[in-house]
């Protein structure tokens, strides 16, 4: 698009949205028209481009929408092996970054004065190789793990400019799996686990379904494995065993709440049971089993766990009957000085009980050099202190905000003479950068992953350059050249080109990868007890609670909390938004004398942080729990600061309290400390979205048990359960094909809230920020409810709310998706003056911004509510900087004063109409695929022609025993069909 | 139809003697009209300067959005709609006496008929800014009116939105003649007595007026004629104000009693919003001979009556809450009276319901002082009453995971002492231009009087 610049596309993208939303403000704006058709791109078409997910290491394919040469929505790839087609909340996210306001325009150098400011490549390159060949040997590189071909040009530059050596770093890299996977089975790697094969899952703090290592895949996998259609006794147990609720636990059949850190007894205890009754399985030696678990005593463990014995028991009982069970180990939040003993017990358990080989693969050792230990980061960081680092290159990481404070790293970065910088958005790292060269964002590169064998995903560019960036493999390539070092190829490229011609490269790039079945070979067990021994894990500090910061399940380590979207979503479990906060439970807040966003001082050994109180009853009384990933002084999203600015910091850093102590095999770790808390006086209200979590009984979010989906028992669920008759949702005009509708299945729903992100991109829904959300007038089209159980008819009473329902090892936890219910009779329409929300033809509640005075009764009068209001001119403010080229120009950008709500994307519909139309037929089933239920990763949601018995949404409403409307009483027919939460007995696991 | 007055009856007390002598009805009602006392400039000063910030307000929240009102999900409707309601509510009393009472001959009202008229035009006047303001777009108002255009919009008639427009836009225009049909003969009598620029205003305004046969049998006619019009406004229009609420699904909205208990309360408040007014213009400008306590005596039983309605309307909305055994429904008044706005409820039933049963007391009917507190707590009582029905409502609906609180925001608060400042400043120029009492239909009971004889 020779003729287009940014500019003028930011001015086609604005002129629809703009003169609709402001139409008497607003001077008007020409619509500039291609003067140069520019090649297969037909404008109002999107192109389809198949890439892959840098956000996290799972590595999950995309497809990217591209309308006129703008990428503006990820959805996953249907042919990739690890999501099949789905994409998280923070994959649909990432788009973000290549629009980001946070985004370097160009290269910039320190000055004299020391400022950063702006350089020309060739100059900014040309200080790199001087400053290398000056470094004398003394220059590292540390930056994340890459795919293989930028890992072969990252190599390629370590030995061209003799760097000293290379870190690859990794805030949550999971040491101790690999280590205690190297120990058991002699392989340094990570398994692979596939939950679908398990019958019974014991989640030892894994948290597998959110902030696991593969999340989507897992999610999918578990939601199969558990479907009632399929299993008629609700398929796979799963069985939490943890110190707090977390968003896997929600999904559990039992909680066990152990100590926090007690994961390792328990897999030894259990280890121990299982060797009694069971034996080993052939091919292992009994002696060297027996001789590690030797010191394992079930009593003692329960104590120590803080469980009773008969939980473990329980426990013992479900593992030895359960015909394949398999053990999550611990992620993350559960990462104890004794994490490497501990994961090595757990896949020794899963040996034990046959899970590997079957639920678990191990694969082979990879070629990439797998993330650094913790120790080797401590040894730079020992090395940088005493001045024997002159030069540290830094790409994909922030090590300044994600190591702990007490590791000194920033003050050990001042000491660095040059600190080279490749990040595409600033951050606290590059801040602190002499250079900064920035990357493409992921939307503007080649490059390509293997996240494990078998699968090898691509990485294209699908738009031009935004601004002046360089792909970072380009710009090495180029400085090892200056150093005077041949590269093969002269462009990234080819470089990925060239690492794929084993294959069809076109068809490769057209496909998003080369995936293909690849036989894991299980090793064998290689136990040597004299290596590992189990210990306890240690704490360090006498406070007087355990101190979990665990994983944000949409900030990650902190590397997401720059995208809006993943801010403002409310946090699946606790639906806080915005900030970050300590859990307690309702008797430490008690005993400290505070509530619902009182600021409190947590203090560590290694520091203090201030944060406000979040108290629930689903964490033990022993613990104090906080999110990793807020706290951020850089950053347009991630600080409370704007563009340029520096606000404070957005919430807590929770590393910068963290001890920087390492397991036995030197890996990092999370859960090591013990911390006070102390009440300060202060209050800083949270963002909270969802104020009670009690349904009174009022039936929204509803359950039916395994027995009474088998006809074992029958149960009248008394007027809670709402049998729904069909025809009434037929809420069209009788000449009409179609009435769309929905079906919501709540039993596949974990509430992981991807389809909210891709509801906000797809919707063009603005982010309103923290005030706003505070005051609950966040734009989510769809939200998720939760609920505790059935719900009673006590609280509501509070000026200050707080979810009040959960209690230790409650698992009735309810997830319900709440999106407009289009209802056939709605009592939005009836009460419009102006008829800007009506009922069309094809049965749903169309929205015309244009007509809306703003009068909100509609809101009023949503018994679902759904709706929201524009109360500010979101539409042009809250798209800061290139974010406004992300906007699909299929949705109206609403203005100031007008209502809206989910519309079940009807720019889909009209999408899927006109080849419809074109070839004369009707709409066929599953050709509108709304973003929400593209999106989720457990196919929770059926999208259809209500007026199609054939179509998949009948088909699922018809599940008797589980459909029924929301609020059914109050007869306004919604088109949404929920299907009921199945509440299974986890004994049932060996159905 | 009171029968037009005897002629020479009325030329016996209306000629003038020699030298020109006034009578002792227009020096004492229209005195206010002269003189500038510096009490009156301040209290017009502040009521300006209020109407200025209530202005400007207003621009700003056109301007930048209705973020800056206090907004929360799930509460979509605040103290705007408060505020529209309860000055909607203040001007029922005005038409229930120059209507209502006209049609019953209910004499007494004639000395305090113009006061409650004014009060009328000036709370409609009022209470329609606030659907204005609480517009996402107020610049597009026009949409709410069903005009014949090319692109064939029309409006939803089944909303009470649409029903409250024209509700409202009836009322203000029947209240608006009302008053100046009535005000006519005693624009005329200033008129006879201004000189300068007053003269010349009160001369058109006055419409040639000579108080000719003619013209005093058109001008009953006139006034018969409009109370019959007018008449079934008080009930209607608050009627159609509450089913704005009770068209709705809102649990603690949707009730069959709301239209007579609107009513009631509309015309409880008004009567509490003239005392309010009356007993202070009564004092400040001496007209304790045309307002004497059996006035009072009269509008306080009006009171107690309207009350007890008002007492009946809350204790049957929960009876029916709890008898219903719909949970949402119970709910809601359940945290009406125990929830976060618990105090906004209690104030409503102290002040609406428990403080007014003191008017049992004949003493205390009669007693200025006391009425005028009384009024006082019974508009806080019925401000509050509005705020009860719509934000503990609202806060507290089917979905409980969408429950949440609203706290009107300083922007808002501005805007409500705004209006008040907005009220105050039509109601002291009112007091400044136009006799404050009905001259001609004071004249009228007092020759009455001096014809039959016997009490009012």
């Amino acid at each position: 698009m020779p003729e287009l610049d940014r500019r003028d596309f930011l001015k086609l993208v604005g002129v629809g949205a703009g003169t609709a939303a402001t139409a008497c403000s607003d001077p008007v704006e020409k619509l500039v028209p291609y003067v140069v058709q520019p090649e297969n791109v037909t404008p109002g078409l999107s192109t389809w481009y198949a890439s892959t997910c840098m956000e996290c290491s799972a590595a999950c394919g995309l497809h990217v929408q591209s309308r006129e040469g703008r990428p503006i929505k990820l959805e996953g790839n249907p042919e990739h092996p690890i999501n099949r087609g789905k994409l998280c909340a923070r994959g649909q996210a990432s788009l973000g970054r290549t629009y980001h306001p946070d985004r370097y325009a160009g290269p910039l150098m320190r000055s004299a004065a020391g400022a950063l400011e702006s350089a020309s490549w060739d100059d900014a390159r040309a200080e790199l190789v001087g400053r290398l060949k000056a470094a004398g040997g003394q220059a590292w590189i540390m930056g994340a793990p890459v795919g293989p071909s930028l890992d072969g040009v990252l190599t390629q530059f370590a030995s061209a400019a003799g760097l000293a050596g290379r870190i690859v770093y990794e805030p949550f890299a999971h040491e101790a799996l690999r280590e205690g996977t190297r120990a058991v089975f002699g392989v340094a790697s990570l398994p692979i686990f596939d939950v679908g094969e398990a019958d019974l899952l014991i989640d030892l703090g894994s948290d597998f379904l959110d902030t696991g290592r593969s999340p989507v895949e897992n999610s999918q996998q578990f939601a199969d494995a558990r479907d009632v259609k399929q299993n008629e006794h609700g398929g796979t147990r799963l069985i939490s065993v943890g110190p707090r609720l977390d968003l896997t636990t929600t999904s559990a059949d039992r909680w066990i709440p152990a100590k926090a850190g007690s994961e390792g007894l328990v897999a030894l205890a259990l280890a121990k049971a299982v060797f009694d009754v069971r034996g080993v399985p052939a091919g292992i030696d009994a002696a060297d089993v027996q001789g590690f678990l030797a010191a394992s005593d079930a009593a003692t463990a329960a104590s120590r766990a803080g469980i009773e014995r008969s939980d473990l028991d329980a426990l013992v009982d479900a593992l030895v009957h359960a015909k394949h069970p398999l053990v999550m180990p611990p992620g993350v939040a559960s990462t104890t000085t004794s994490a490497t003993s501990t994961a090595a017990t757990v896949m020794l358990l899963n040996a034990l009980i046959g899970a590997v080989g079957r639920s678990v693969v191990i694969p082979p050792e990879g070629d990439a050099p797998a993330a650094a230990n913790f120790a080797e980061i401590k040894g730079l960081v020992d090395a940088m202190q005493a001045g024997k680092v002159k030069l540290l290159v830094i790409h994909d990481t922030n090590p300044v905000y994600s190591l702990p404070a007490e590791l000194g790293f920033a003050d050990a970065l001042a000491k660095v003479d040059f600190v080279v910088s490749f990040a595409s958005l600033k951050d606290e790292t590059s801040e602190a950068a002499h250079l900064v060269l920035p990357d493409h964002s992921a939307m503007e590169s080649w490059g390509d992953a293997a996240p494990r064998p078998g699968v090898r995903s691509l990485v294209q560019p699908t738009v031009r350059p935004l601004l002046d960036s360089q792909a970072l493999g380009d710009t090495l390539l180029a400085v090892i050249r200056d150093l005077g070092t041949e590269t093969p190829q002269s462009s990234f490229r080819d470089v990925v080109q060239n690492n794929w011609s084993d294959v069809a490269w076109r068809d490769a790039l057209g496909r998003g990868g080369v995936f293909s079945d690849f036989a894991f070979e299980t090793p064998s067990l290689v136990l040597d007890p004299a290596k590992l021994s189990f210990s306890t894990p240690k704490l360090a500090g006498d406070g007087e609670y355990t101190l979990i910061a665990f994983p944000h399940s949409f900030l990650a380590d902190g590397s997401a909390a720059t995208l809006p979207w993943l801010q403002e979503i409310p946090h699946p479990v606790t639906k806080l938004a915005w900030n970050s906060w300590v859990e307690v439970s309702f008797a430490t807040a008690e005993k400290l004398g505070v509530g619902f966003g009182d600021v409190v001082k947590v203090t560590t050994p290694s520091g203090s942080l201030e944060t406000s109180i979040f108290p629930r009853g689903a964490i033990r009384d022993d613990v104090i729990a906080i999110p990793i990933g807020q706290g951020h002084s850089v950053g347009f999203y991630a600080s409370e600061g704007g563009p340029g600015e520096s606000g404070g910091p957005r919430g807590a850093n929770v590393i910068s309290v963290l001890p920087a102590t390492t397991d036995e095999r030197g890996g990092r770790v999370w859960l090591g400390t013990k911390a006070d808390v102390a009440k300060t006086g202060g209050f800083r209200r949270l963002a909270l979205s969802q104020w009670t979590d009690n349904q009174r009984g009022r039936g929204l979010a509803q359950t039916v048990s395994v027995a009474d989906l088998v006809g074992e028992t029958h149960d009248d669920h008394g007027d809670s359960h709402h049998m729904i008759d069909f025809e009434a949702s037929f809420d069209a005009d009788p000449d009409q094909p179609y009435r769309w509708g929905m079906t919501i299945d709540n039993d596949r729903c974990n509430g992981c809230s991807a389809c909210v992100a891709a509801c906000y991109i797809e919707n063009n829904i603005p982010v309103v920020g923290e005030e706003q959300a505070i005051m609950r007038r966040e734009m989510s089209w769809i939200r998720i409810e939760r609920y505790v159980g059935e719900g009673d008819l006590t609280g509501g009473a509070d000026r200050r709310p707080i979810p009040k329902g959960e209690k230790l090892g409650e698992t009735d936890i309810r997830h319900i998706p709440m999106p407009c219910q289009h209802c056939g009779a709605a009592p939005c329409e009836a009460v419009c003056p102006t008829l800007a929300t009506y009922h069309n033809v094809e049965g749903m509640n169309g929205m015309i911004y244009n007509r809306c005075a703003g009068t909100r009764y509609c809101a009023n009068n949503c018994v679902y509510k759904v709706r929201r209001f524009n109360y500010w001119d979101y539409g042009h403010d809250n798209f800061p900087g290139l974010l406004g080229l992300m906007l699909s120009p299929d949705v109206t950008v609403r203005g100031q004063g007008v209502m809206e709500k989910c519309s079940y994307c009807v720019q889909r519909i009209e999408e899927a109409r006109q080849p419809a139309k074109d070839e004369g037929r009707e709409i066929r089933d599953g050709e509108v695929v709304t973003a929400c239920q593209q999106s989720c990763p457990t196919n929770a949601i059926t999208f259809g022609n209500l007026r199609d018995k054939e179509s998949q949404v009948v088909k699922r409403g018809k599940e008797e025993k589980r459909a029924y409307h929301l609020l059914q009483e109050l007869n306004t027919r919604p088109a949404l069909t929920y299907l009921a939460q199945v509440s299974r007995d986890e004994q049932e696991g060996s159905h | 139809m009171p029968p037009p007055p005897p002629a020479t009856a009325v030329a016996e007390s209306l000629r003038p003697l020699t030298p020109a002598r006034d009578s002792q009805a227009n020096i004492d009602i229209m005195a206010p009209t002269k003189g500038f006392p510096w009490q009156y400039w301040l209290a017009l000063g502040v009521a300006v300067l209020g109407v200025i910030n209530l202005f400007g307000m207003i621009a700003y929240q056109t301007y930048v959005g209705l973020g800056v009102a206090g907004y929360q999900t799930p509460v979509f409707w605040g103290l705007y709609i408060i505020t529209f309601v309860f000055w909607i509510g203040i001007g029922h009393a005005g038409t229930l006496i120059s209507a209502i009472l006209f049609l019953f001959r209910a004499k007494w009202r004639n000395a305090v008929n113009r006061c409650a008229e004014a009060l009328t035009v000036f709370a409609v006047i009022t209470a329609a800014l606030f659907p204005l303001l609480h517009l996402g777009r107020i610049w597009k108002l026009y949409f709410l009116m069903p005009y014949p255009n090319q692109r064939g919009l029309w409006v939803n008639f089944k909303s009470p939105l649409l029903w409250d427009v024209f509700a409202i836009s009836t009322y203000m225009s029947i209240s608006i003649v009302f008053f100046y049909i009535g005000l006519i003969p005693d624009i005329a009598i200033a008129r006879d007595r201004a000189t300068g620029v007053k003269k010349i205003l009160y001369t058109i305004l006055a419409l040639g007026w000579q108080g000719t046969g003619p013209q005093w049998k058109a001008h009953s006619r006139s006034i018969l004629h409009l109370s019959g019009l007018a008449t079934p406004l008080v009930l209607s229009v608050h009627s159609v104000v509450s089913w704005d609420f009770a068209m709705s699904l809102v649990p603690g909205w949707h009730a069959t009693i709301f239209a007579p208990y609107f009513v009631a309360g509309a015309v409880f408040g008004g009567f509490a919003m003239v005392l309010n007014v009356l007993i202070p213009v009564r004092r400040i400008f001496g007209l304790e001979r045309y307002l004497t306590a059996y006035h009072f005596e009269n509008m306080s039983r009006f009171i107690l009556l309207t009350s007890t309605i008002c007492g009946y309307a809350y204790m049957a909305e929960y009876f029916i809450a709890w008898y219903s055994q719909v949970e949402p429904e119970s709910t809601s008044f359940w945290l009406r009276a125990f929830g976060p706005y618990w105090f906004s409820t209690w104030c409503m039933i102290t002040f609406n319901v428990i403080f007014p049963q003191l008017l049992w007391i004949k003493r205390l009917r009669t007693n200025l002082p006391f009425l005028f507190i009384l009024g006082v707590f019974i508009n806080i009582g019925m401000w509050f009453e509005r705020y009860v029905i719509i934000i503990t409502s609202l806060s507290r609906e089917y979905i409980t995971g969408a429950w949440g609180l609203y706290i009107p925001s300083p922007v808002e608060l501005a805007i409500l002492a705004g209006s008040f400042c907005w009220f105050s400043m039509w109601f002291l120029i009112f007091l400044k231009v136009f006799p404050v009492i009905a001259i001609t239909e004071v004249k009228e009971l007092v020759i009455h009087e001096k014809e039959h004889g016997g009490a009012h």
